[in-house]
């Protein structure tokens, strides 16, 4: 399927809001966060240059949903298509982490599958990279790559609408009449834009190089005192985790109804003092530095063990969010400095 | 498999039997048939008050009814405590990986217990009783804070002592009256030459730190890190290497353990907490 171009995003929309809820960014303060998309609203649309606040996993990991009925079970809730507009390649990456876990061969989070199945990514481009995006350290683009079913590229004179799953051709093809040809000159102009704003990323985050890999540098930084050092700023907010598209802690609770029980899943944090405490009292994360360690460690050395991805998406939402001010990169870029001079006083012994 | 993973069965507490001053063992019946290895363990739920992990302590085989020894620990371990007969539970799992046993076939099985981690022990010890032939012995070293604190009373100081190919030490911390045998911590009764190191696996179970102490003494005999095998207690929720409270390093405890080798985990230096 070619690329297809639209003047206004609007005939789009309400085209895709007629088969299912569609949800949309519209800005709050200086970030955009989600709402329901109402066709009958006469406002013109907002294209999100960047990232929204909230993310992506809220809509196929819920804050808090009911895992189990029992003694009787019932069938899990009916999920409805539905469609997100407005996702970014490392939304769209996060989706791909949380697959990972969710969707396992071995044991599949029931709902969690539901909904991707019944999610209709709109991506879009990014234009505006904020001063803590990182997204270009983990190859992300400020475009989408893969896990799209449309993607919305801004030009001067409309959006290049294109297909990347068949879902997306089909919507394409049902509602063709909404779309022109994307002529030649539309996509140089889309791919100009992407350079432009590839290079924004790079320059903005022109000091963040590494000697090694991110892992390397993480496996070596174990005993660093950054990590205690960081933690002397925390207010323990847990904002970074709950604000993370790719954090997916969560706990297990249940409750007493009038005639059943439930068994509720809820958001957790590995940042909260309790989080591994067992009942006991025996408690391994009981210092701070170390949850921020095992925070840091479990997305850049344990996910990637296990599942071959970094479970970081460089974002940068943390980075924005944090009320003590930690930085993931400096702590990263500090690392990097010691596993360096390590690496230098190490060979200077060799010698 | 599609079935949900947070679905628990259904099942009954048919007998309560006191253990200890603070430790029961329930007798519980699920409606389903209920199958798992000896060191999995299983999610058990008090209706609408909560769930806990435990290593169920009957054998595998025994398969209408299920044994679960609990210490009284925390919030859902003390409303449990307050159960009685005929009480309504949920169970999930099995979860996680057993003891190999296959793999001890021909070995002598060096079995260091200590309090509730008898437990765990209890179910294995049958299962490998049952089948003894196939191991050259079964040398079991047990303790308990005092006599009072031992857990399978009966059995323990009875018919397990007598079990042709099983060989038995047990101590306390603190003795009492009767207590005619060893006092002292359990490393205090490991020998050398309990077993032939060379041909041998051990199996430690207990809390934390009897664990890491034991570990190390077995370290010093000459044992190897992937001849230890160490039955891991922490956070388990989810079970299925989702939630993430369970993590030692890059390990799901629920679903890469409970049951490791000191080889798998000795890289991470809080294990012990
Ligand atoms: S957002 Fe910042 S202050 Fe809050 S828990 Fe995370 S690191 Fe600590
Ligand atoms: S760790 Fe921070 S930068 Fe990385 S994906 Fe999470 S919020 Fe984004
Ligand atoms: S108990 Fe949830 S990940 Fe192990």
């Amino acid at each position: 399927m070619e690329a297809v171009f639209i003047s206004k995003l609007k005939p789009l929309l309400d085209a895709v809001a007629e088969q299912m809820a569609l949800y949309v960014p519209k800005k709050s303060g200086e970030y955009y966060v989600y709402s329901k998309y109402d066709p009958s609203a006469n406002k013109s649309v907002e294209f999100n240059n960047i990232r929204t606040c909230t993310t992506v996993k809220e809509f196929i990991f819920a804050v808090c949903e009911l895992a189990a009925v029992y003694p009787e079970p019932t069938g899990p809730e009916d999920i409805k298509p539905f469609a997100v507009f407005g996702l970014k390649d490392c939304d769209l990456r996060s989706i791909e982490i949380l697959d990972k876990v969710f969707t396992e061969e071995e044991f599949q989070d029931v709902l969690y599958v539901k909904r991707r199945e019944n999610m209709f990514i709109i991506s879009s481009d990014c234009f505006d990279p904020s001063e803590s995006c990182f997204c270009n350290i983990f190859d992300g683009r400020p475009y989408a790559q893969s896990g799209f079913d449309l993607n919305v590229s801004q030009v001067r004179a409309g959006f290049i609408i294109e297909a990347g799953s068949d879902k997306g051709k089909d919507f394409i093809e049902k509602h063709s009449q909404l779309f022109t040809e994307a002529d030649q000159s539309l996509l140089d102009e889309r791919d100009k834009n992407r350079a432009q704003t590839q290079k924004q990323l790079e320059q903005n985050n022109a000091e963040l190089k590494f000697d090694a890999t991110i892992k390397e540098i993480m496996e070596n930084g174990q005993d660093s005192a950054v990590f205690d050092v960081e933690a002397e700023e925390c207010v323990e907010c847990q904002a970074c985790t709950r604000i993370c598209p790719t954090c997916h802690c969560f706990y297990l609770y249940d409750t007493r109804q009038k005639d059943y029980f439930t068994k509720m899943k809820m958001w957790d944090s590995c940042m909260r003092v309790g989080y591994a405490e067992v009942a006991g009292g025996a408690n391994p994360h009981k210092i701070l530095g170390d949850r921020i360690k095992h925070r840091l460690m479990h997305k850049f050395v344990y996910f990637l063990d296990r599942y071959g991805i970094d479970m970081c998406v460089g974002c940068g939402r943390c980075i924005e969010t944090c009320a003590g001010g930690i930085d993931q990169r400096t702590i990263l870029k500090k690392l990097s400095e010691e596993f360096k001079s390590k690496g230098k006083t190490k060979s200077k012994v060799a010698k | 498999m599609s079935q949900n993973p947070y679905q628990p069965i259904n099942g009954e507490i048919v007998d309560i039997i006191d253990e200890s001053p603070t430790i029961k063992t329930f007798v519980v019946v699920p409606e389903e048939k209920f199958k798992f290895e000896t060191g999995q363990f299983v999610e058990l739920t008090l209706p609408g008050e909560g769930e806990a992990p435990f290593t169920p302590s009957s054998p595998p085989g025994q398969t209408e009814k299920m044994e679960i020894t609990i210490m009284e620990a925390g919030r859902v371990t003390a409303l449990l405590h307050q159960c009685k007969k005929g009480q309504k539970v949920g169970i999930r799992g099995p979860f996680g990986n057993g003891y190999p046993i296959d793999d001890f076939v021909g070995k002598e099985i060096y079995i260091v217990g200590g309090g509730v981690g008898l437990a765990p022990i209890r179910s294995l010890f049958l299962t490998l009783v049952d089948r003894i032939k196939d191991f050259k012995s079964v040398v079991c070293r047990f303790g308990a804070r005092t006599p009072d604190d031992f857990i399978y009373k009966n059995t323990l100081f009875g018919s397990w002592q007598k079990i042709a190919g099983v060989n038995m030490k047990l101590t306390v911390d603190e003795a009492n009256g009767q207590w005619k045998d060893n006092v002292g911590v359990v490393t205090t009764i490991l020998a050398p030459d309990d077993v032939k190191i060379k041909n041998a696996v051990v199996v430690v179970c207990g809390p934390p730190i009897m664990m890491k102490f034991t570990t190390l003494k077995l370290l010093e005999f000459g044992f190897v890190a992937k001849d230890i095998y160490l039955s891991m207690e922490k956070n388990m929720s989810c079970g299925i290497g989702k939630c993430g409270h369970c993590m030692i390093g890059k390990y799901y405890v629920c679903k890469d353990g409970p049951v490791f080798t000191y080889k798998q985990i000795k890289q991470y230096p809080d294990i012990w907490d």
